[in-house]
C-alpha cells in the first residue's frame, strides 16, 4: 500500500481502498453468482503474475485470478463515489409463443432480476474525523475485511446461491442461465417487482472520507422458475442402504434423492477403477465427497447390459436411478420419476467434464464445489446410517467401496488388475509381504499393491477355496503381513469390508487373520508364490475351485478354525505341516488333497510365470 | 430441536462461520456444503482449524453422550493475549476475551426406541412413516432456524466491529481463540462462568 502523507496523501490512499472494495465486491458478487466469469483455467485458484498474486491478498480474502470483467471496471468506473449496481438476472428459455419478450430462436428469453447488489460510498462527514489517518485507515481497512467476508457468507445463505450452483454442475444442460449487469444507477422496480423483493443490508463502514455501504434487493424465492433444482425434496434418512453385497450388486448405490445429481459425476467420463485406491486415501478430508462418486465409477461401469436406455451417457445414470426405485421404498415414486424425466429432458453430458469447473477429472474432483453439492445428496444416506456409532467419516468410504468393489464382476477385472501388478511390481508385492512391519514404496503404489494383494488373498479363499486350513493359513499369513505392514487404518476397515466379498462371507477368516499378524515372514513367502498362483488361474480352473470349495467348505469351516488356530504356533515354529496331535488324522488326507491341488496349480502357474518363482518352488518343494 | 447426528454438522457450520468472521488474515475460503442441509457455509480453508474445530466437536458430541439430560453449550472465545505483571491469582500471561459466542444446543433425546437407550442412533431404524415425517418437518425447521442463526452471525459480526483488536496476525486465524465446553449442571457451569468473568473482565456477551 502507498503510505503517502498529507491530505491528498491520504485520500489517494481511502481511495485505492475504496477502488479495491468496490472491485473485490465485484468480484465475490459475481464469482458467487456467474459461472460463466470464472476463468477457464480451472476454479481460478491459479493467479498469474505478481500484480494479480497482489491484487489478491486485498482484504485478507483470495479469491483467485479477477475475471476480466473487472479489469475493465477500471476503465468506466472513474467516480469512485458513485454507486456500483450489480444486477443478477436469470435468463430463462420458455416455450411460450408470447411475443412479449425478447425472442430467441428456440424459444422466448425471458430474463428476471433476480438479485440487486449495490455497492456505493456516500460521501460521508468529512469533517468529523479527525486523529491519525493511518490508525483509521487500518480500522477501515480491517471493518471493511468483515464487511466482505459477510458479504462472501451471505452470498451463500442466499436464494440465488442455489440456482448459481445448479448452473455450475450442469451448465449443459440447464434451462437457464444466470447473466449480470454492471450500472452506476439503478432502474427502480415495478410494483410487482418490489412486492416479491427483499431487501437487505450490511451495516455500514464509517471512514473519514464516507460511508462504505452495500446492499442487496433480492428474490425471496425462486421456485416461480421451475428450476431443476433438488430443494423440494428434502434429504432422507436411508436406513437399510448397506444391503447385502451378495444379493444384487447393482443394489448397492446409496439411494438419495439426490441421486441424479450423483450421477452426473461419473457419466462426465471419470470412469477409472484403478484410480480408486489411489483417491481413497484423499476421500478423507471433506472428501466423503470425493470418495463417493469415484465409487460409483466402478459399478457403473460394470452396470450397462443390465438396464436398456435410449441415451447414451445416461445409460449410467438411470440405472441406479432405477435401483432406488428398487430398494427404497421410502422415496416417492413421482420424485424417481421426475429424476428420470429431468435427465431425459437435457441433453445427454459429453464424456469431457465441464470446462468451468475444471477441465480434467481429478481436479474437478479437488475443486470441490461442484462435486460436493452433487455429493451432497449421496454422502448423506453414507454418514447419516452410521454417525451414531462413534465413528469418523473415515469408516463411511470403505462401507461405500465395498459394496461397489463387490459389485465387479467376480473373477476377471481381479485377474485383470493382477496382472498389470504382477508384471509391473510384483517383486515390491513380495517385498512388502516378506517384512512384517515395514511398508516397502511410496505409500501410493503399496496401496494398490496392498489391494491388489487383498484382492488376491480374497481370490485364493474364494477360487480355490477353503480347502483346509492350510490354504488359509497360506492367504491369511500374508494377508495378516498386509495388514500389519499398513500404516493407514482405513485399510483395516477395507479389510474388513473386504472380506464380505460375493461368494461367501468368511466369518472364520477375520479372526484367523488377525490371529495371524506376527507371522513368520519366511512363512510367508512361501505361500506368497502359491497364492500368486492362485489368483493366477483360468476362469475355469476358478470355477472348478469354487465348486470343490462349496463342497468341501461346510465341515471344513468349523476345521478349519481350530486347525487356524492351532496351526498358528506350529506357523511361527515354521512348520504348518504338524499340527496338534488331536487334529493329525483327520488333515491329513485334506491336507494331501489340498498339497496335490497347488501342486498342480503351481505347475500351471510355473509354465505361465517362468523362472521367477522356481526358487520358492525350491524352498516349499 | 437437533438430533444427535446433526450436531456435528450444525456445530461444524456454526463455528465455521463465526471464525471465518473474525478470521482477518489472508484466508482461501473454501466453501462447504452441509450435508443435511441445504446450506452452505464458508471455511477459512485452514485445515489445522478444521482439526481444531472437529477435535472440540468430537469432545463435545462425548460430552452429550455421557450427560444426556443437560444443557450442554460450546462457546467460543476470542482473546487478546496481553502480558502483565503477575498478580495474586494470575500468571504473567493474561487472556483478555472481548468475544465471546455462546452456542447452546437441545439435543433431543428420543423417549421411544427399540434399544432401550436414550441417545443411540438405532432409534431413527424405521420407526414409522409418522415419525419420519415429524421428522422432516423438524428438519426443515432447524434448517430454517440455522439459516437465522447464520445470518443473525453476520448481523453481530458487523454490528459490532469497533472492539476487534488490531489485527496481530495477518495469516489465516488472526486472533487467539479457544473453545470450551460446558454443560448446565448448577455449580460447575456457574463456576465456570464465574471463573471467566474474573479473569477477563468485561467480555462481550453474544449468544
Amino acid at each position: 500500500m502507498d503510505l503517502q502523507s498529507g491530505p491528498h496523501g491520504e485520500y489517494g490512499r481511502f481511495e485505492q481502498i475504496l477502488s479495491q472494495f468496490l472491485l473485490k465486491s465485484l468480484h465475490i458478487v459475481l464469482d458467487s453468482r456467474v459461472p460463466s466469469i470464472r476463468p477457464r483455467s480451472g476454479r481460478g485458484r491459479l493467479l498469474s503474475g505478481a500484480q494479480s498474486k497482489k491484487n489478491d491478498k486485498w482484504f485478507s480474502l483470495a479469491l483467485g485470478d479477477r475475471p476480466s470483467a473487472l479489469e475493465n471496471l477500471n476503465f468506466w468506473h472513474r467516480n469512485l463515489m458513485e454507486p456500483m449496481v450489480i444486477d443478477i438476472i436469470l435468463v430463462q428459455e420458455t416455450q411460450s409463443d408470447q411475443d412479449m419478450y425478447v425472442s430467441s430462436g428456440l424459444g422466448t428469453v425471458v430474463e428476471t432480476l433476480i438479485e440487486r447488489w449495490v455497492v456505493q460510498c456516500e460521501s460521508g462527514s468529512p469533517m468529523g474525523f479527525h486523529g491519525d489517518s493511518s490508525a483509521s485507515h487500518k480500522k477501515t481497512y480491517k471493518k471493511l475485511i468483515i464487511l466482505l467476508r459477510s458479504l462472501y457468507s451471505t452470498m451463500r445463505l442466499l436464494p440465488a446461491h442455489r440456482a448459481f450452483r445448479k448452473l455450475c454442475l450442469s451448465s449443459k444442460g440447464c434451462d437457464f442461465d444466470i447473466i449480470y449487469k454492471v450500472s452506476s444507477f439503478s432502474a427502480p422496480f415495478s410494483r410487482a417487482e418490489e412486492e416479491t423483493m427483499k431487501q437487505y443490508g450490511f451495516v455500514p463502514v464509517d471512514a473519514p472520507q464516507g460511508r462504505l455501504s452495500i446492499s442487496v434487493t433480492y428474490r425471496e424465492s425462486l421456485s416461480d422458475f421451475n428450476l431443476e433444482t433438488s430443494a423440494s425434496f428434502p434429504p432422507q434418512i436411508i436406513t437399510d442402504y448397506v444391503g447385502s453385497p451378495a444379493t444384487d450388486p447393482l443394489r448397492a448405490f446409496p439411494s438419495t434423492d439426490k441421486g441424479f445429481c450423483a450421477t452426473s459425476v461419473p457419466s462426465r467420463g471419470m470412469q477409472s477403477p484403478s484410480s480408486i485406491p489411489f483417491q481413497r486415501p484423499h476421500s478423507w478430508t471433506g472428501g466423503l465427497h470425493r470418495g463417493a462418486p469415484l465409487g460409483r465409477t466402478l459399478p457403473l461401469g460394470g452396470s450397462p447390459p443390465a438396464y436398456p436406455s435410449s441415451f447414451g451417457q445416461y445409460e449410467a445414470a438411470s440405472s441406479p436411478s432405477d435401483n432406488y426405485r428398487f430398494q427404497n421404498n421410502r422415496h416417492s415414486n413421482h420424485h424417481k420419476a421426475t429424476s428420470f424425466d429431468d435427465y431425459q429432458l437435457s441433453p445427454p453430458f459429453s464424456p469431457s467434464p465441464s470446462p468451468s469447473p475444471s477441465p480434467s477429472p481429478p481436479t474437478y474432483l479437488s475443486s470441490g464445489n461442484p462435486v460436493q453439492n452433487c455429493t451432497r445428496g449421496e454422502s448423506s444416506p453414507v454418514s447419516i446410517p452410521h454417525p451414531m456409532l462413534g465413528r469418523s467419516p473415515r469408516y463411511l468410504s470403505p462401507n461405500l467401496s465395498d459394496p461397489n468393489r463387490n459389485s465387479l464382476p467376480p473373477l476377471s477385472p481381479r485377474s485383470l488388475k493382477h496382472d498389470p501388478s504382477y508384471q509391473d511390481s510384483p517383486s515390491g508385492i513380495r517385498s512388502g509381504r516378506r517384512s512384517d512391519l515395514t511398508r516397502t514404496g511410496d505409500p501410493s503404489p503399496g496401496i494398490t499393491n496392498y489391494y491388489f494383494g487383498q484382492k488376491v488373498s480374497r481370490d485364493s479363499k474364494d477360487d480355490s477355496g477353503r480347502f483346509s486350513g492350510l490354504l488359509s493359513s497360506s492367504g491369511s499369513p500374508r494377508v495378516g503381513l498386509s495388514r500389519s505392514s499398513s500404516r493407514f487404518s482405513f485399510q483395516d476397515d477395507l479389510d474388513d469390508s473386504d472380506f464380505s466379498c460375493p461368494f461367501i462371507v468368511d466369518d472364520v477368516d477375520t479372526p484367523e487373520t488377525q490371529a495371524r499378524q506376527n507371522v513368520d515372514g519366511n512363512k510367508a513367502s512361501e505361500f506368497t508364490s502359491q497364492t500368486f498362483g492362485v489368483g493366477r488361474k483360468s476362469q475355469d480352473a476358478a470355477v472348478g475351485a469354487l465348486v470343490h470349495m462349496l463342497r468341501t467348505a461346510p465341515p471344513l469351516r468349523q476345521d478349519s478354525s481350530c486347525f487356524s488356530s492351532r496351526s498358528l504356533n506350529p506357523g511361527l515354529e515354521g512348520d504348518a505341516g504338524t499340527a496338534s496331535g488331536f487334529f493329525l488324522p483327520r488333515k491329513t488326507s485334506d491336507a494331501l488333497e489340498e498339497l496335490r491341488v497347488y501342486k498342480e496349480v503351481k505347475d500351471l502357474l510355473l509354465s505361465k510365470s517362468g523362472a521367477r518363482f522356481v526358487s520358492k518352488e525350491d524352498t516349499t518343494g | 430441536d437437533v438430533e444427535h447426528f446433526e450436531i456435528r454438522e450444525v456445530l461444524r457450520c456454526i463455528l465455521h462461520t463465526i471464525l471465518f468472521h473474525r478470521a482477518l488474515g489472508l484466508v482461501r475460503p473454501k466453501d462447504i456444503d452441509l450435508e443435511l442441509f441445504e446450506i452452505t457455509y464458508v471455511q477459512c480453508g485452514d485445515t489445522e482449524l478444521e482439526k481444531k474445530i472437529d477435535e472440540k466437536i468430537e469432545q463435545f458430541i462425548d460430552r452429550v453422550e455421557k450427560h444426556p439430560n443437560k444443557k450442554n453449550q460450546i462457546c467460543l472465545s476470542f482473546y487478546e493475549v496481553k502480558n502483565k505483571q503477575p498478580s495474586w491469582f494470575t500468571n504473567k500471561v493474561e487472556r483478555l476475551h472481548w468475544e465471546q459466542w455462546n452456542i447452546n444446543l437441545n439435543v433431543a433425546q428420543h423417549p421411544k426406541t427399540h434399544s432401550g437407550k436414550s441417545h443411540h442412533s438405532k432409534v431413527l431404524v424405521d420407526p414409522g412413516d409418522n415419525a419420519l415425517e415429524e421428522r422432516s418437518i423438524r428438519r426443515a425447521a432447524l434448517e430454517t432456524s440455522l439459516r437465522e442463526v447464520l445470518f443473525q452471525i453476520i448481523k453481530f459480526v458487523n454490528e459490532k466491529k469497533d472492539h476487534v483488536p488490531p489485527i496481530p496476525n495477518l495469516e489465516g486465524v488472526s486472533f487467539p481463540y479457544e473453545i470450551t465446553i460446558s454443560s448446565s449442571s448448577d455449580s460447575a457451569f456457574g463456576m465456570d462462568m464465574f471463573k471467566r468473568m474474573l479473569q477477563t473482565g468485561h467480555p462481550t456477551m453474544l449468544s
